[in-house]
């Protein structure tokens, strides 16, 4: 028990151990409006037992029928049988959800391996290598912009340079 | 817990007529339900506060017990057991049907016999029509004053009110732990004593 308002059901319908109680009842701030309160809850349960006892139906033998007819309506075994082939369903639902889990697992795997290997098998262009290491002189020109475009799949790449004022000595024309 | 056992059903246990019940024995099934229904249907009718909603209600709750019988395994009583698809019907209902305590859901035109197991087969000698009066504007008050709990309030105060259930009980019922029925319980009380407190110190 953790909350005031828990202990202090238990205190009322008489559910704490003697230890818990003196504990309870030593921790209370005002024991004459505790007690107060107990009575009331005491005089509300009574009251509420006499006023709301249990009742009859109108015509129990009708409902007996109609429960009869609904429980008749049920396919015979189907009490008995619901529960199982739910059971057997979701027992191949969840194995079968493991075997695809896997086989997708081992495919994602298989995937992965080719591919990684594929690009580290793959070589760079020497062309693209040429342009990658291409410098230009900033005191030659000041204004140079060097761009490049490259599509791999249809293996082009080029390059654009603007406002270029002289090429470095191992791109000039030979 | 009182059930409505005849002396002869009686000397069947409650847990052979579920076995029996499980294997398929719908005629074991309805002893089970002549055990429970009137206190099934009171507690229903307690909650809702409509003969008519309460009876539908019984019914659909037996319909769903004999359906998932085949689940019981007798961990629990089986009164726990059924009183927990009973709260499961009945509180899915009562939020469904939104009720906001507005005494809209109130049948007053019903008439409803009262049971003393102790004067089962006597007569009893009808109330004056002033002390009827009396004893059904009570009724009213009370009702109206559950109409303002939460339907998982109702059901634990009626629970422990009126069925003597223990707090385990009651929090296997509403699947809810222990501390959250003491809990529910302490503001389930403190509410109805403001509301009620005029009409229980004046008898």
């Amino acid at each position: 028990m953790k909350t005031f308002e828990e202990k202090f059901t238990a205190w009322i319908d008489d559910q704490l151990t003697g230890a818990e109680r003196a504990q309870f009842e030593a921790a209370l701030p005002d024991r004459v409006a505790a007690d107060a309160e107990k009575e009331q809850a005491h005089k509300l349960g009574a009251f509420l037992k006499e006023q709301l006892k249990s009742r009859a139906m109108a015509n129990e033998e009708f409902f007996h029928h109609q429960l009869r007819g609904r429980i008749a309506r049920e396919k015979p075994d189907e009490s008995e049988a619901q529960s199982l082939p739910d059971l057997r369903t979701t027992w191949w639902s969840i194995r079968r959800l493991l075997w695809a889990g896997a086989t997708s697992l081992a495919l994602f795997v298989v995937c992965t391996f080719f591919v990684v290997r594929e690009k580290q098998t793959q070589q760079q262009s020497q062309y693209l290598s040429q342009i990658l290491n291409a410098r230009v002189d900033p005191a030659v020109s000041p204004d140079a912009t060097v761009s490049i475009f490259q599509t791999k799949e249809d293996r082009v790449t080029v390059l654009w340079v603007d406002g270029l004022k002289s090429l470095p000595s191992d791109y000039a024309a030979k | 817990m009182h059930t409505e056992a005849t002396p002869a059903e009686a000397d069947v246990s409650e847990l052979d007529l579920v076995k029996q019940s499980q294997a398929g024995n719908t005629e074991a099934f309805d002893q089970l339900v002549s055990r429970y229904r009137t206190r099934v249907f009171g507690m229903i009718y307690n909650m809702v506060h409509n003969e008519q909603d309460a009876w539908d209600l019984a019914q659909d709750s037996f319909v769903k017990a004999w359906k998932s019988i085949g689940r019981f395994r007798g961990q629990s009583s089986f009164y726990t057991w059924i009183y927990r698809i009973i709260m499961n019907v009945t509180i899915d209902w009562l939020r469904k049907k939104q009720v906001k305590g507005t005494g809209a859901e109130f049948d007053d035109a019903i008439q409803l016999k009262e049971i003393n197991p102790a004067s089962r087969t006597v007569p009893k000698a009808d109330a004056l029509p002033h002390e009827r009066m009396e004893q059904r504007e009570i009724r009213q008050r009370i009702d109206a004053a559950i109409a303002q709990l939460t339907p998982e309030h109702r059901a634990v105060i009626l629970m422990k009110e009126i069925e003597d259930m223990q707090y385990h009980e009651i929090a296997e019922a509403l699947d809810c732990s222990i501390g959250t029925v003491m809990s529910r319980l302490f503001y389930a009380r403190k509410k109805l004593q403001n509301l009620l407190r005029g009409v229980y110190e004046n008898i």
